[in-house]
């Protein structure tokens, strides 16, 4: 069976194209850099031979080069959007006239590599919104009238259809339970890590994982309005409204080519009025408009600037940071404001058991992890590892009983036992040890903590649960502040007691709880509006926001797809840390672009006025032309250091 | 919406298998691989065109020498020629066959009672009727990759993953157009006159038998078909020029 998936999330590629066989889609791989290598090559036979030889591999570098960048320049032009593609491609083509054909493919071939550079580095950037698509059951399990079961396409249930989520499954749409009760995870939707008890008349979201016992819920929306539809929707919208992160080189690049281009055909007009010169003929009006367009090129900007970026990519790639597009540290570098997700992003985003909350006795630790151990909830694993980790022996129990959402039970040397949420123990062992359940209940959760009960033989054990603070998380938060000079806040979906705890342990002042992906969005949306900022998170609830911020971050390893692809920048190895080190290259490589910009400018300047008044031949102009550009890619290579 | 445009589901069908014809029709003739069909196609031209220059020069009283050196420069050329367009052809075939995917894939999302009807109307004729008619259906329309299988197999007659990438396809034609180039010139330079004849027998020969092996047609009369096309071609341009 064929899945067309991948082909159509690359936008069609031929590489993976369906149609073509398996043993020939290598021969559509990176053909745009393929392409560019094979013109450098013709060029270069065209520079180390002369006669028919040269003429032809000529003809051949204009051939790969230039063709598409005609293709390319014609479209702009016939959109009236006259920018560097069609300056450079003009030049190129215009400078045959002038009998400087080589110089005209060497823009071609500079133009082609930086154009495969550029489309190499945006290659790994793939849509959220194929990602999302990925989470989302195709069919799921109608229950028909007689109570049999058949499959059907998510896209064709309707609202008031009853459909049946077995254990471990992903919800397919919003609905109310009618059957059963569970467990459903809902770290992807709100970011809480703990496993949250869903009984008959409960709502359950698109999107979130049932743990444990099989449900049947009756379908309240369609799947073009369901919880996974809006946050799509919720990504587009901020994708569109996403601050555009067009650097100031675009807006001057448009203005550069125009000028350049109508200079050029002023001159051509008026040069014969002023130096007593005619129109046509070597050294005459129209000739050295041409020479002035080429030496004008702005080849080392062209090459020089993807140049910069692609080190300064390279060197993240290194630190194991993904960027998608190398402008994207333009953006970074003005952020004034990191905005992060709590769990997950500062804290693992895995449950640890802490122990008991009284004395710790290894009798009640090795019932709990005999009973666990048949679980699949988070809580239990944390309690099967922590028993694991003390030695705790194993004990026989008997009669094993799961009760989904809520905890099992068991025998052990004939007698009951109890393991699961507070509600499920207070049902089992009687209203005389709620005040004692609710008292220890309220001291886990002042200290930020989660709770699990283990009843045996009228004795109550409370097991407590954290979700640990990454390392050196204050230490990046306080260098952050002093030396970038960028605060941060905390934006969570957790209760306020839980948030308060984070922040005062990593030393964030400013933090807001109990927040929806659209909360989330909202904060940021208003945030963006007074100060670019960039937001750090790792759940599908995040992925509206970064993908809204002005700079994205995902966490690569726990981070879901939705979130990795809405973002700018992926750490791929959850170093929250290394964002000092990121934020520092982003503005060195700042730097570096405008110093490469510069000297750019001023070595186009000196070739264009000096090839415009015949003080130098053209070729000349153009070695002082191609000078400046060698002067500025071994500039942008400093940023390769680590 | 309905895409029908004003048609049953059986007629839409029916328009666009035929549309499918044209869409999948292979750029060189048949569908035996791309690039083995591009290099015979290519072998038979490149020695048709060579050999027709060679007539023209031959007829005309040329120096030798000259000769020679118009051929191998009117071949760089001809090579060139058949290996960027069949390239080009494959891309130009590829695209329109995206083009379609791209709609069916559309029509599966956002009109699919539409696309049901379309499956009845397919599955109804191959004697699939109530009960059964309805339990196939649902098993399609449960499951889009299928579903989108399904379409563009049955509906539109296109195969997958049975096309070669354009740049293979261009180097069959380079290698065709350049075995030709090779051997006719270089029994021309052997014998002008019999080298250059019986190298056209040979390579038209070659080219009409390797066709006529991969569709499995008879050999004798693809090559007699072959040669005699080429005889006559020739034969009405010497007596024309003559």
């Amino acid at each position: 069976m064929n899945s067309f998936e991948e082909f159509f999330d690359s936008g069609m590629e031929e590489s993976v194209s369906p149609f073509i066989t398996q043993s020939s889609k290598n021969w559509g791989k990176n053909l745009k850099l393929k392409s560019a290598g094979l013109a450098a090559l013709f060029l270069s036979f065209s520079f180390l031979f002369s006669g028919t030889f040269a003429h032809l591999s000529l003809l051949f570098a204009y051939f790969f080069a230039g063709v598409p960048a005609l293709i390319a320049a014609i479209e702009n032009v016939a959109r009236f959007d006259i920018n560097i593609d069609v300056l450079m491609t003009l030049s190129a083509f215009l400078s045959i006239l002038i009998g400087s054909g080589r110089e005209g493919a060497l823009l071609l071939v500079l133009f082609a590599f930086s154009g495969a550079l550029e489309g190499a580095v945006r290659k790994k950037a793939k849509s959220a919104v194929s990602a999302i698509k990925k989470l989302t059951p195709a069919k799921a399990f109608v229950v028909k009238k007689d109570g049999t079961l058949f499959e059907k396409a998510v896209r064709d249930i309707e609202v008031g259809t009853w459909i049946h989520i077995k254990a471990g499954e992903i919800v397919p749409l919003d609905g109310d339970i009618v059957e059963g009760s569970t467990s459903l995870n809902l770290i992807h939707l709100t970011g809480e890590s703990a496993g949250q008890t869903r009984i008959v008349g409960d709502s359950v979201a698109s999107g979130s994982r049932n743990l444990e016992g099989a449900i049947t819920i009756e379908v309240m929306r369609r799947m073009s309005d369901s919880t996974l539809q809006r946050i799509t929707d919720l990504i587009i919208a901020s994708q569109e409204a996403k601050p555009k992160l067009e650097r100031w080189f675009d807006r001057f690049s448009h203005l550069y080519s125009i000028v350049i281009m109508s200079a050029a055909v002023g001159l051509a007009l008026l040069l014969p009025y002023f130096f007593s010169i005619p129109f046509l003929g070597v050294g005459a009006s129209v000739y050295r408009a041409i020479a002035f367009l080429i030496a004008a090129s702005p080849c080392a900007l062209v090459i020089a600037l993807p140049m910069a970026y692609w080190s300064a990519v390279s060197a993240c790639a290194s630190k194991g940071i993904l960027l998608k597009g190398g402008a994207i540290l333009d953006a970074l570098a003005t952020c004034k404001v990191l905005a992060t997700d709590k769990t997950g992003t500062l804290t693992k985003g895995e449950l640890e058991c802490l122990g008991f909350l009284e004395q710790e006795e290894m009798r009640f630790l090795s019932i709990a992890y005999a009973l666990e151990r048949n679980s699949t909830h988070p809580m239990a694993n944390a309690i099967v590892d922590y028993a694991k980790k003390r030695g705790a022996p194993l004990v026989s129990i008997s009669s094993f009983v799961m009760h989904p959402g809520y905890g099992v039970e068991a025998f052990f040397e004939g007698k009951p036992v109890f393991i699961g949420n507070a509600a499920f123990i207070l049902s089992k062992v009687g209203q005389e040890h709620e005040v004692k359940i609710r008292e220890n209940l309220q001291k886990i959760e002042e200290e930020g903590e989660l709770s699990a009960i283990l009843a045996f033989d009228q004795k109550l054990c409370f097991f407590r649960f954290k979700d640990h603070l990454r390392q050196e998380i204050g230490e990046t938060i306080r260098v952050l502040k002093e030396e970038c000079g960028i605060k941060t806040i905390m934006l969570t979906g957790d209760s306020q007691k839980i948030a308060a705890k984070t922040a005062e342990a990593s030393g964030i002042e400013t933090y807001f709880s109990g927040l929806s992906p659209a909360e989330k969005l909202h904060h940021i949306t208003e945030i963006a509006a007074k100060t670019p900022l960039v937001m750090i998170g790792d759940g599908v609830n995040d992925a509206p926001a970064i993908a809204r911020a002005h700079v994205g971050i995902a966490m690569g390893k726990i981070g879901s797809r939705v979130a990795i692809d809405a973002s700018d920048i992926v750490l791929l190895n959850d170093n929250f840390e290394h964002l000092v080190w990121l934020i520092k290259k982003a503005k060195k490589t700042v730097a570096i672009v405008r110093q490469n910009l510069l000297l750019a400018v001023t070595a186009i300047v000196l070739a264009s006025t000096l090839a415009l008044f015949g003080y130098v031949p053209l070729w000349a102009a153009v070695i002082a032309h191609e000078g400046g550009t060698v002067l500025v890619a071994l500039n942008a290579v400093r940023l390769l250091r680590r | 919406m309905n895409h029908f445009e004003g048609k049953d589901a059986e007629a839409h069908v029916k328009e666009k298998k035929a549309d499918s014809i044209s869409t999948s029709a292979e750029a060189h003739g048949t569908e035996i691989p791309g690039h083995i069909q591009a290099a015979a196609d290519a072998l038979r031209e490149g020695t048709l065109f060579l050999t027709l220059f060679w007539l023209l020069f031959f007829v005309r009283g040329m120096e030798l020498g000259q000769m020679f050196f118009l051929m191998s420069a009117f071949a760089i050329g001809l090579i060139i020629w058949k290996t960027g367009r069949a390239a080009w052809l494959g891309y130009f075939r590829l695209e329109r066959l995206h083009r379609v995917i791209e709609q069916e894939k559309y029509e599966i999302e956002h009109h699919r009672p539409q696309e049901r009807e379309e499956l009845i109307a397919l599955y109804r004729p191959k004697g699939f009727e109530g009960k059964l008619l309805d339990d196939v259906i649902d098993v399609l329309m449960k499951d889009e990759d299928r579903l989108l299988t399904v379409m563009l197999e049955e509906e539109l007659g296109l195969k997958l993953e049975a096309y070669e990438h354009p740049l293979k396809q261009a180097v069959g034609a380079f290698l065709g157009s350049f075995l030709a180039a090779l051997i006719l010139i270089g029994f021309f330079w052997i014998h002008p006159l019999f080298g250059t004849l019986i190298a056209a027998f040979l390579l038209l020969t070659l080219g009409a038998s390797v066709a006529a092996y991969y569709e499995k047609n008879k050999f004798l009369n693809a090559v007699v078909w072959n040669i005699g096309l080429a005889v006559l071609s020739l034969g009405i341009v010497y007596f024309l020029i003559k």
